[in-house]
């Protein structure tokens, strides 16, 4: 089996992102409640197949950059009555992030 | 586009916090299931059952419990890849059932030896 192509990786740690709504249909694991929203890159996970892609049997790759990203409880869910820094994260495939619109 | 599984952040009422049972049957697939997605086979990928699952429409969807939802997604899968027919999986599980059926499991049995 030869090595799948490899997507580079955008971003870095530290990083600010935005999450994009890419109005794709079929099986995709970016939730609704993160799209549109900014958070920080706080772990690098590594490459791996599209989930997108093995939906439809496509195995063949290419790999993708997936991250940890962090937001901001009170960015995500409005009258969050809980402490500032409280905060949610969830891994995010490259091709779903963005530098924040300025 | 939102499908009707993702429900982040809906109304929800408060979440039941009991310990449920993981049944016999229920771990059954899991096993199967790793067996028809490893590395040797990759028959069939999670991703390939949640897509499955999350094209069943809502009525069937919620009315699946979790383990049921992947078991029929794995079924449909495997229809589709051409590995089996409903038909054939139903009548594999009318002769088990026939098997193990205390009343006729001995002279079924006795046929088998």
């Amino acid at each position: 089996m030869t090595k799948p192509d490899r997507i580079p990786a955008r971003f870095q740690i530290g990083d600010r992102v935005q999450v994009l709504d890419l109005k794709l249909d079929g099986h995709i694991r970016t939730p609704s409640y993160i799209r549109g929203k900014t958070g920080t890159v706080i772990q690098f996970c590594g490459f791996f197949l599209n989930p997108e892609d093995l939906s439809v049997g496509k195995t063949a790759g290419p790999v993708y950059p997936l991250y940890r990203v962090s937001f901001a409880m009170n960015d995500l869910w409005s009258g969050y009555e809980r402490p500032e820094d409280d905060e949610l994260c969830i891994e995010v495939y490259d091709h779903w992030l963005d530098a924040p619109e300025a | 586009m939102r499908g009707y599984h993702d429900i982040g952040g809906e109304d929800a009422g408060p979440v039941p916090k009991e310990e449920l049972p993981w049944l016999y049957w229920e771990k059954k697939v899991e096993a199967i299931r790793n067996l028809l997605g490893d590395a040797t086979r990759r028959l069939v990928s999670l991703d390939e059952l949640r897509h499955g699952f999350e094209s069943f429409g809502i009525e069937k969807y919620q009315r699946y419990s979790f383990y049921r939802r992947r078991l029929e997604a794995l079924i449909d899968t495997l229809e589709i890849k051409g590995v089996l027919t409903r038909e054939e999986l139903e009548a594999e599980l009318a002769q088990v059932k026939h098997d193990w059926t205390p009343d006729t499991a001995g002279a079924s049995n006795s046929d088998k030896a």
